[in-house]
């Protein structure tokens, strides 16, 4: 559904009049109606890591291509999001997990060769057969996520940004306007999971997922969610999808996966969540995704306060001794 | 464009006997323990979480000028307000200082932007929450008062000249003018701090001091900057006195402020002050800590403890305080900045600082 600014301010009467005085109170165009929240639910239990969400993403936003390189740790040469490249797959390589721990890191090989002269011994063929790497069975996993700007409900990017680019949208989305943006650099600190990044080499500005604002104009879902051939990206009301994100929960948690785990739904993340969150197969960490970081807008009030009492304490000291 | 980055592992076993690296544990209360962080702690092949900060020497250098610009203007105010006929040289000095130091700033921050002929879109919001909007409010008010002021003392000084506009200025209320004048002035001094502790970067923004850190830094470089000037030109010993003791002050309050920061950002100080290759410890303990804080501090006690002696001797030993706390005040701004690129980069202490 496509949503048209209203013209009446451009074209009714006393528009020279209007104009100047929008232009002066900086109100030049009324509101666009809010639309029902939109967001991403990037479900990482169906992600088969084929990469078509970076494909999409780069065609539909003409987003130059990257250097081509190899990262060496895994299928993953993407290596991070960045400012032309928005959607980035994750491919997390448990191989060889310990296999007393759930969680365990140490490196330790699972026998292979050992299950198998074991299974050979008792000519019982296992269950799991060893050394597979399917995700849930095994002690061996293999994790993929499509990584994505988290669109917060309190975007630190948004809250840092002193020129007024980064806004939220009528779908309660945050997009950076590339026409406003100056290149600060305040919002590339801002970011606790390192999204949004300065374009060195093409704008020059900050640059992040739009949530193809251009394509919910048009009653389209993002090109990513559309290229997905698991539904593991899935697009829609951020109530709905919720919702839909704790009833797969359920089912998996039903099934015996109970490693699985929603980032970003009821964990309150930035003190309001995120509006485009995850279902994660194991500790956030092991994505890179920080367990509950902080809004760094919480910090001005404290560090205000600390910088007012030395100023003080200073200011006081200067009196005294001038005074004499 | 980095697209494709190799994990990075910044910290590094070093042996304990290191004295640089005892200081870093020793301030910090924490110990480095690799072997156990990597087995414990889970992270994605120690990619970055963080994108690296996109400010480099502009940054440095503006935030040197920034504290100094605010600290003379203040302390020239003080001066003007509170001291004596003799504390006038204070007040002159303070001023010209401020404005010359102030006006390198705007071009320092214009061209580190991204586009830089877009700097006017920094002024479309006045915007509370963020530290950078309302920086560039302080700033744009703060020079418009320190040069107003600049140019009342050079009317009065008599430098420019003679004529009707000269005398006119000269009238205007210097005095009334510093008080607005000196609240935007200790703004700027100190909003730096806050600016970087309301980012995500782990050395930046676990301790909430670095305002303090700040604005301690901005007066005790000025007090150096105003009497290394004096000190040249003369000034009587009793004027110069009064800013040494507030010099005295300041570096006591930035050390105490750096102590603090350091023990609550434990794990996060690193690479502040360890040192492995990508840390800055080295440059920190002895060109901030060492040699342009505690050094100078240490000297000065021993000056203002002395008392007076000969003359040539004090203002020496005084030229040499004041340059010290001048290479600290840059060191301080500088091993920050640059740390706080290596702390975005470290990817184990960045979820370790998530988890609250």
């Amino acid at each position: 559904m496509a949503v048209e600014p209203s013209q009446d301010t451009l074209n009714g009467q006393g528009s020279s009049l209007r104009a100047v005085v929008s232009m002066l109170v900086g109100n030049k165009m009324p509101p666009l109606p809010q639309q029902p929240a939109m967001g991403f639910f990037t479900d990482t239990s169906l992600c088969i890591g084929c990469k078509a969400c970076e494909v999409a993403c780069k065609q539909w936003n003409q987003l130059p291509a990257s250097d081509p390189g190899w990262t060496g740790s895994s299928y993953d040469n993407t290596g991070q999001l960045s400012a032309t490249t928005w959607r980035h797959v994750q491919f997390i390589e448990h191989i060889g997990r310990r296999e007393d721990g759930q969680n365990g890191y140490s490196g330790v090989r699972s026998d292979i060769s050992g299950q198998i002269a074991q299974a050979k011994k008792d000519n019982v063929i296992p269950l799991i057969p060893p050394g597979t790497a399917l995700p849930f069975f095994n002690t061996d996993r293999w994790l993929m996520q499509s990584d994505v700007c988290k669109h917060c409900a309190n975007a630190p990017c948004l809250e840092a940004c002193p020129t007024g680019a980064i806004i939220r949208t009528e779908f309660d989305t945050v997009y950076v306007q590339q026409d406003i943006c100056n290149g600060c650099g305040y919002c590339v600190v801002a970011c606790p999971f390192g999204v949004i990044a300065r374009d060195e080499r093409g704008t020059h500005t900050a640059r992040k997922c739009t949530l193809c604002y251009d394509r919910m104009k048009d009653g389209i879902e993002p090109a990513c969610a559309k290229a997905c051939p698991t539904d593991s990206i899935q697009f829609g009301e951020v109530a709905k999808l919720k919702a839909h994100a704790r009833e797969r929960l359920g089912i998996l948690h039903e099934r015996g996966v109970k490693e699985a785990r929603l980032y970003g739904v009821d964990d309150d993340i930035l003190d309001g969540g995120l509006n485009s969150f995850f279902l994660l197969l194991d500790e956030p960490e092991v994505y890179n995704l920080p367990a509950n970081p902080q809004r760094p807008s919480n910090n001005v009030v404290p560090a205000s306060l600390w910088t007012i009492l030395a100023a003080m304490v200073l200011g006081l000291f200067g009196i005294i001794f001038f005074r004499e | 464009m980095q697209e494709t980055r190799l994990p990075e592992i910044i910290q590094e076993n070093l042996p304990p006997s290191n004295p640089v690296e005892r200081m870093a544990t020793l301030t910090t209360g924490y110990t480095p323990d690799l072997e156990r962080e990597l087995q414990e702690e889970p992270s994605y092949y120690d990619y970055p979480v963080l994108k690296a900060p996109v400010w480099r020497w502009e940054i440095i250098w503006y935030f040197f000028f920034g504290g100094l610009a605010a600290g003379c203007y203040v302390i020239a105010t003080i001066a003007s307000l509170f001291g004596s006929k003799e504390d006038r040289a204070v007040v002159r000095t303070g001023y010209y200082l401020s404005l010359l130091a102030v006006l390198p700033c705007p071009p320092l921050l214009i061209k580190d932007l991204g586009r830089p002929e877009r700097f006017l879109h920094m002024l479309r919001m006045f915007k509370f929450k963020s530290p950078m909007s309302m920086g560039t409010w302080a700033l744009l008010s703060f020079s418009l008062f320190s040069g107003l002021t600049a140019v009342i003392q050079a009317a009065r000084d008599g430098i420019l000249g003679r004529w009707w506009g000269a005398k006119l200025l000269a009238a205007l209320p210097q005095r009334l003018l510093a008080l607005p004048g000196t609240a935007t002035g200790l703004f700027l001094g100190g909003y730096t701090g806050v600016l970087l502790t309301a980012t995500s970067v782990p050395l930046w923004s676990r301790s909430k001091v670095l305002g303090a850190v700040f604005i301690s830094s901005a007066i005790s470089t000025s007090s150096a900057m105003i009497s290394l000037v004096l000190r040249v030109a003369g000034a009587p010993a009793h004027t110069l006195h009064k800013l040494e003791r507030l010099e005295w002050t300041a570096l006591l309050l930035e050390i105490t402020g750096i102590l603090t920061f350091l023990r609550q950002s434990g794990r996060a100080a690193r690479p502040l002050v360890g040192t492995a290759p990508a840390e800055h410890g080295r440059t920190f303990w002895s060109f901030v800590f060492g040699g342009g804080l505690v050094i100078p501090w240490l000297l000065q006690t021993f000056s203002l403890l002395s008392g007076q002696r000969k003359n040539k001797q004090r203002n020496g030993r005084g030229i040499i305080i004041s340059l010290l706390v001048l290479m600290g005040g840059y060191f301080l701004r500088r091993t920050m900045i640059e740390a706080g690129h290596t702390s975005s980069k470290d990817a184990r202490t960045t979820l370790w600082n998530a988890k609250r």
